[in-house]
């Protein structure tokens, strides 16, 4: 039996991981890898007190610092699947069929890439479907894209598009650009770019290659088409909740409600923090202030103590 | 017998990285194709994997797409 089982390995796993194994806590992190979503970036500047780091030197520093603190076990390569409660005992099972028990626990699951749901969108997911421009825009030298999505994701997968695509088509549903107006300002002076406003995507077009889109014009009310070789989704993120069931209450974005004070859900013994939960700002050094402020908040419930 | 491995990687790919990585503390030697620069490598790839991400790593005629840690040391017959 453990005292606290976190479930996640970006910033805020690793951060509660550090201050858990600092307070003595008999701790289990699971996780598939650390990192959390920077893994994929190029250069992250705002990690405080580290002027540039790559997404991949911060996941690796973090599960060093983790891994360096005495007593805390870790199950990594491994994902949760299930958390259950019965008397005040949480049981987590994982898919690789592992289980452990603990008194509580610290969802720090983080988020992932919302899919647009469409036909083709699986069928033809890394032939042509992508969703790390960072990673796969070298790949694509010379053909023509399609972004996605007009938030600041969408806006930086074109501007890391431009160097290699011949052409970027930009795909926004709404008539608003969502992003940064500085980023949008710089990539609309790149003629490469074509942007198409009021589009909703109906469908990728591909057998064996992504060939092009389908898109309905909401002004004309026409279907359109597109010739493309390469789709980027940029469409933002949904929490990483599947596994907790109805244990936890959620808001409307179905992410994980918490008492901004403790951390603290709905259900006792459960915290959450980082962008599973709802909090407004998803950002690295928030998810690690927060988890650390759960680990905290979890040490006084552990010890009998009740802070307001 | 010595593994025959192959990566297709780009640049920026932080999983390509991650498998030389593992490659280079496991004392595995590999061959690496840059596919942004090399496009017979890349259509080379495409061909074996039947997809355009990277990587894609061949451990002796096997085709591995992305780095899945746990799969790779089994291909490699290596502890993770």
């Amino acid at each position: 039996m453990y005292d606290l089982i976190i479930i996640g390995g970006g910033p805020a796993g690793a951060a509660a991981g550090v201050y858990a194994a600092r307070k003595k806590i008999k701790t289990l992190l699971i996780a598939k890898e650390f990192g959390g979503q920077s893994l994929v970036s190029p250069d992250v500047q705002n990690w405080i007190g580290t002027k540039s780091i790559s997404g991949l030197e911060l996941a690796q520093n973090l599960e060093e610092h983790v891994r360096s603190q005495e007593g805390i076990e870790i199950v990594d390569g491994d994902l949760v699947e299930g958390v259950v409660k019965s008397d005040s005992v949480f049981s987590i099972k994982t898919k690789e069929g592992k289980s452990f028990e603990s008194k509580t626990v610290l969802v720090v699951s983080g988020s992932r890439r919302r899919r647009l749901g469409i036909p083709g969108e699986d069928k033809l997911d890394g032939k042509g479907v992508a969703w790390c421009a960072t990673c796969d825009a070298p790949l694509f030298g010379g053909k023509t894209v399609a972004v996605i999505g007009a938030g600041n994701a969408g806006l930086e997968a074109v501007r890391d598009l431009f160097p290699y695509a011949s052409k970027v088509y930009l795909i926004n549903r709404s008539d608003k650009i969502k992003g940064d107006a500085v980023t949008f300002e710089e990539i609309k002076k790149n003629p490469k770019l074509e942007i198409i406003m009021m589009a909703e995507t109906k469908e990728i077009l591909g057998d064996k290659m992504v060939t092009g889109l389908k898109y309905l014009d909401a002004e004309s009310g026409q279907e359109k088409e597109l010739k493309l070789d390469g789709v980027f989704i940029e469409i933002g993120s949904i929490p990483n909740v599947e596994f907790l069931g109805d244990l936890v209450e959620k808001n409307q974005y179905n992410e994980i409600k918490v008492d901004h004070k403790t951390q603290q859900t709905s259900q006792p013994g459960v915290w959450a923090a980082g962008d599973v939960s709802d909090v407004l700002y998803k950002q690295n050094n928030i998810s690690a202030g927060d988890a650390i402020k759960a680990v905290l908040n979890i040490h006084d419930y552990l010890n009998g103590v009740e802070r307001k | 017998m010595a593994n025959k491995v192959t990566i297709y990687s780009t640049p920026t790919c932080v999983y390509c990285k991650m498998a030389k990585d593992f490659f280079k503390n496991n004392n595995v030697e590999y061959t690496e194709h840059n596919v942004a620069e090399d496009d017979s490598a890349r259509e080379e790839m495409v061909h074996k994997s039947h997809q355009l991400g990277v990587p894609v790593i061949d451990i002796n005629g096997e085709v591995f797409v992305g780095f899945n840690k746990r799969e790779i040391a089994k291909a490699l017959g290596v502890s993770e």
